[in-house]
């Protein structure tokens, strides 16, 4: 039995893939309908090519060779010699789910860097304001700015500005000259060319002003304050304009979403971006023999190789051979992912922007001075030492948000590079989602 | 690195190397702390805190672990009030026969532990949520709980304050001994000179002993912990069910559970305890958060709504007999150990420290240490 976790586009190229060859796949995912966080579940999706998400949407549901579980949160897995169990939530019973092979696409949330601010109420991630449009259908605000890099602010703009919010402009860190680095990747991948096209021409329609070297450094509540910014993230000019609004979407870059694969002990690497991910091999095959892994858990790179790794993955799994025209789709796709590596880095400058008051983990209230006195007074070391003097990472999100950026702080006060070993303990979690006690105690209900 | 050489190295920057530390510091002596890793990156910081009286039986531990008790509250007046050290009690629940309960709760009177037979209507004034059927219990109020992490950092930070030297990240590779005295420990980081040596490196102190040539049967015991998120005050001691005094002293390989439950300052709540001697193998297994968890919430039924944020494990170190290992290594003069403490190390921290103080000085001291004696072991097969 072959199982996939995730609906999104690598699970769903995966899924389509498995089907259409025959074979049968359970396809078992946290939303109650498929998308992923890319293409938020909905059945018409806006943006660029929006409309091909509709082929794997339709492969997936009502198909009679694939099983479709939805709404599953899955808290645990575990496995044998020859099987793999997952422990999943559904309406608030545990159930299990056997296979023989697995297909991890568990995708990638945003990723957050603290600021003056950050923390009030209107503040959230390009995710999240997505998330509102297009989950739940609401505008996340009225007077809306987005600031961060990388190119996944350009849909997320448009689609607030669709939506009917007022985005009253992107301010993007890195230089658009930084793409002048990758020429190869760009040559590959034309078509590219083609969705920057339509996002200029979304930009005009909607009048979204875009500007380059600048962050967002402050949030009062109702107004950002904006300053240029360096290559190295460092503040070269502060507070060189004010802007009014009421939502601050700010992201930069993502985090692979590595939990479930590291529960059951696929092996880790660090990659450029100083992201975890899974090391696979050319057939997304994991350092465990019946366990795939496709999609941004294997290195951030978008839906484009996302859906050629998931493609990959599901050929793989069922013995068929990998067409070439397949496996250099996605040559040229990772090529193009590498080379927003280094278009949009997070340099270290950030640390810069923050004082002793800014709060560096929301769900336990730690301000960076928290931290860099558990370094000074108390002699920690690491992002874990810290966590168990200030609390920081101890909280709901239980470190997702936060435990790089403390592990980052520490070493720069400490002038240490941060280890692949720390990067891959502070990435890991024992267990996937919260289980409420009782559940947990109960066991599992239905075999 | 240049380090002044120190009148005494201690090993292990956890809790037992950290009031080592601080009372050879107190007595006059220049201290070093060696560690592998940094302050409390071994077991202290995988504990919960427990400095308890109420699950040992009369005789020498629990001697120890009364005057321990004592003195981390002396210790609070030293080093400041600065790692939530709480006499909060302890409630001890009958689950189903209290006969076993109830003598060594009179055993522990005779020693000098407050021990308070609690029938129904006082069980569960004590604890509100309780489940109703427990009718039984005992109540000691001179259970305490403290910060592990941050007891052992700010005990660390005074010893440094006061002259002592901290090298982290410093694995101990070999000794410097000549005609069976040591003369020094080498390290990662370098060669550092000292008469006196105080292996106080927990579940590693039998790997300690092995590189001085020496031997100490010291071995992990695993132990998971579920920390919940933050919930209301459901909990207002430590409450455990009978079952754990047993598991404690079992010399039993296989798996044991039995229920822990507390509630701590952040409002989390942490359920405990298993007990396995499978080395030092970190995995998770499931089945037995899910035991923990079934039997947390049939003390309190409260808890079934309560969700689980994460779980930790860590290894306790301990010795055949299940006493701590404190005294002079029986091959090599200038060796002391520290060690063994199994899951009490946070509460007979203190104690410990001042035996082998005591002992390195030639004093007189609050008890007879000989129970504790590495001579124990001499000549013992590994």
């Amino acid at each position: 039995m072959i199982a996939i976790i995730g609906a999104g586009p690598a699970g769903l190229a995966a899924a389509r893939a498995i089907a259409l060859a025959g074979f049968a796949v359970t396809v078992i995912d946290a939303a109650q309908k498929p998308g992923g966080q890319y293409w938020r579940h909905r059945s018409t999706v806006d943006g660029y090519k929006a409309t091909r998400s509709e082929k794997y949407f339709s492969t997936v549901m009502g198909n009679p060779l694939v099983t479709y579980i939805n709404g599953a949160q899955v808290w645990s897995a575990t496995r044998s010699e020859k099987s793999i169990y997952i422990n999943y939530l559904q309406s608030g019973v545990e159930k299990r789910l056997t296979c023989t092979d697995l297909i991890l696409t568990t995708g990638a949330y945003d990723r957050s860097l603290p600021f003056t601010g950050w923390d009030k109420p209107g503040s959230m991630t390009p995710g999240a304001a997505q998330a509102l449009l297009k989950g739940h259908g609401v505008i996340a605000g009225k007077s809306i700015v987005i600031s961060g890099t990388g190119p996944f602010l350009l849909p997320v703009a448009v689609g607030l500005a669709a939506g009917g919010a007022k985005v009253e402009g992107v301010f993007e860190a890195n230089s658009p000259l930084r793409w002048l680095r990758s020429p190869l990747a760009l040559l590959l991948n034309p078509e590219k060319a083609l969705e920057l096209l339509y996002y200029l021409k979304q930009f005009r329609r909607y009048s979204i002003p875009v500007r380059f070297g600048k962050a967002v450094t402050e949030f009062t509540g109702h107004s950002v304050r904006i300053s240029d910014v360096n290559s190295d993230m460092t503040i070269k000019k502060t507070n060189v304009r004010e802007i009014d609004c009421n939502v601050i979407a700010t992201g930069w870059g993502f985090v692979p979403d590595i939990t479930l694969g590291g529960i059951l002990g696929c092996n880790q690497v660090v990659d450029k971006d100083g992201t975890v991910v899974f090391s696979v091999d050319n057939n997304q095959r994991s350092s465990i023999e019946n366990i795939w892994i496709a999609g941004e858990a294997t290195g951030i790179g978008g839906s484009d190789l996302a859906l050629a790794e998931g493609h990959i993955a599901g050929l793989s799994v069922i013995g068929k051979r990998i067409p070439f025209s397949l496996n250099f789709s996605k040559f040229r796709k990772r090529l193009f992912a590498r080379a927003l590596q280094v278009s949009y880095p997070v340099n270290p400058g950030w640390k810069k922007w923050l004082n002793r008051q800014t709060l560096i983990c929301r769900c336990e209230e730690v301000s960076c001075g928290q931290i860099l006195d558990s370094v000074e007074e108390l002699k920690a070391e690491d992002a874990r030492t810290s966590k168990l003097f200030t609390r920081a990472g101890m909280g709901l999100c239980q470190g997702r948000i936060c435990s790089r950026n403390v592990a980052e702080i520490i070493g720069e006060s400490k002038e240490l590079r941060v280890s692949d070993s720390e990067r891959i303990a502070y990435s890991n979690r024992p267990i996937a989602a919260p289980i409420s006690l009782g559940t947990l105690g109960d066991g599992i209900s239905s075999k | 690195m240049q380090k002044n050489n120190p009148d005494a190295i201690v090993i292990g920057a956890g809790i037992v190397g950290a009031c080592s530390a601080l009372s050879l510091t107190n007595a006059g002596l220049k201290v070093m702390i060696i560690d592998r890793g940094s302050v409390a990156s071994g077991t202290t910081g995988a504990g919960e805190g427990n400095i308890l009286v109420s699950d040992k039986d009369p005789g020498p531990e629990l001697t120890l672990a009364l005057k321990s008790r004592d003195l981390w509250f002396e210790l609070q007046e030293d080093v400041g009030d600065s790692f939530e050290l709480e006499a909060k009690g302890g409630v001890v629940v009958a689950r189903h026969d209290s006969s076993a309960l109830m003598k060594l709760a009179e055993h522990q009177r005779a020693a000098g532990v407050t021990a308070e037979r609690v029938n129904s209507a006082e069980l569960h004034k004590l604890e509100p949520y309780l489940h109703p059927d427990l009718s039984e219990g005992v109540f000691y109020p001179q259970d305490a709980q403290c910060q592990p992490m941050l007891a052992a950092a700010r005990i660390i930070q005074t010893v440094l304050a006061r002259g002592g030297q901290l090298v982290s990240q410093a694995r101990v590779t070999g000794f410097e001994i000549s005609e069976n005295t040591i003369k020094g420990v080498v390290t990662s980081r370098g060669t550092f000179h000292s008469p006196l040596v105080v292996n106080a490196s927990g579940t590693w102190a039998g790997e300690i002993a092995t590189l001085a040539g020496s031997q100490l049967p010291i071995a992990p015991r695993k132990g998971f912990i579920l920390v919940t998120e933050p919930a209301p005050q459901y909990i207002f001691h430590k409450v455990y069910d009978s079952d754990y005094v047993a598991n404690v002293a079992s010399s039993d390989a296989d798996l044991q559970t039995s229920t822990v439950v507390e509630g701590t300052r952040s409002g989390t709540i942490l359920i405990g305890a298993s007990r396995e001697r499978i080395g030092f193998d970190g995995s998770m297994n499931f089945e037995i958060v899910r035991k923990l968890a079934a039997q947390a919430t049939s003390l309190f039924p409260v808890l079934r709504d309560v969700q689980l944020l994460r779980v930790y494990r860590g290894f306790r170190p301990y010795a055949p007999d299940h006493l701590p290992v404190i005294g002079e290594d029986s091959l090599i003069s200038g060796l002391w150990h520290s060690a063994g403490h199994e899951g009490a190390g946070i509460g007979l921290a203190p104690g410990s420290a001042a035996l082998i103080t005591d002992a390195i000085l030639g004093r007189d001291s609050f008890m007879d240490a000989q129970a504790f004696s590495p001579q124990r072991f001499a000549g013992a097969r590994l």
